[in-house]
């Protein structure tokens, strides 16, 4: 019964992260400039990758192997921002002007 | 930890160094064979004489006092992701955004903790920054209210705190 419940659980996780990765490719195409497609990219890297991670450890239960799981989240911690970070400066340095007002 | 001297301080760094790489390796491998650990001590040992040749165990890299903290500190950050993730989603299905640069200032000291607080305002959905000066960040905003949330200043005072 309780193999029931964690089966409930990590499928709900996942569904969490796939409606922001969902979100984010959504973001990704409707936002209007460069710098604000980079968030949507970001909601992609940190919390659509972060539920689907927690959603694994979950189903596969406390073993080396959620250890290695984690790793992962980790590792994204230091990587995305560098890329968000590095296409942003330099769409900034080649002189990309953010579009101001949403028009209404 | 404050009495130490810098010798004995910069021994302690490459203790906690080699260990957090050995357990990593265990972490990676999960091996318990004799001959495999041992052969992941050589491993172990041959990162450790690279990075320290790369000159990487200086203590602005290898900070020990943020070590224990940094648990606590990536909770606290996930937390602050899942916040600003909500928001950002939002603005994306209801179409309400409206990007806007401001600058932030940063009072961390050292480099370490300005590249972290760099590093946690792009990874929370919403805010990207763009430009490093030596004290104060160009940070793009999705909307009034994501770039009113930073300008509150509870980041950077979290961030420095770590480095106490």
């Amino acid at each position: 019964m309780s193999h029931n419940y964690i089966e409930l659980i990590s499928l709900v996780l996942l569904a969490i992260g796939c409606f922001f990765i969902l979100s984010g490719s959504l973001g990704l195409i409707k936002l209007p400039d460069v710098f604000s497609r980079i968030h949507a990219a970001g909601l992609i890297d940190t919390l659509g990758s972060g539920f689907i991670v927690l959603a694994l450890i979950v189903y596969s239960g406390f073993s080396l192997l959620s250890l290695k799981l984690l790793l992962i989240p980790l590792f994204l911690i230091f990587t995305s921002p560098v890329t968000g970070h590095a296409i942003a400066l330099f769409a900034h340095e080649s002189g990309y002007k953010p579009k101001g007002k949403n028009k209404k | 930890m404050a009495k130490l001297n810098k010798d004995s301080l910069k021994t302690l760094s490459y203790i906690t160094y080699f260990i957090i790489l050995f357990v990593f390796w265990f972490i990676l491998s999960g091996y318990l064979k004799s001959l495999l650990l041992f052969f992941g001590l050589v491993s172990v040992l041959f990162v450790f004489w690279m990075s320290y040749r790369a000159k990487a165990l200086e203590e602005d890299s290898l900070p020990l006092k943020i070590i224990l903290r940094l648990p606590f500190y990536w909770i606290w950050l996930f937390k602050e992701i899942f916040k600003s993730g909500i928001t950002t989603t939002a603005l994306i299905w209801n179409g309400k955004y409206s990007p806007q640069l401001i600058s932030v200032k940063a009072s961390q000291k050292n480099r370490t903790g300005i590249a972290n607080y760099a590093n946690a305002i792009t990874l929370t959905p919403g805010t990207v920054t763009i430009e490093v000066d030596k004290k104060t960040f160009l940070v793009h905003a999705l909307s009034k209210k994501l770039s009113e949330d930073l300008q509150t200043d509870d980041m950077n005072k979290v961030i420095t705190d770590l480095d106490k």
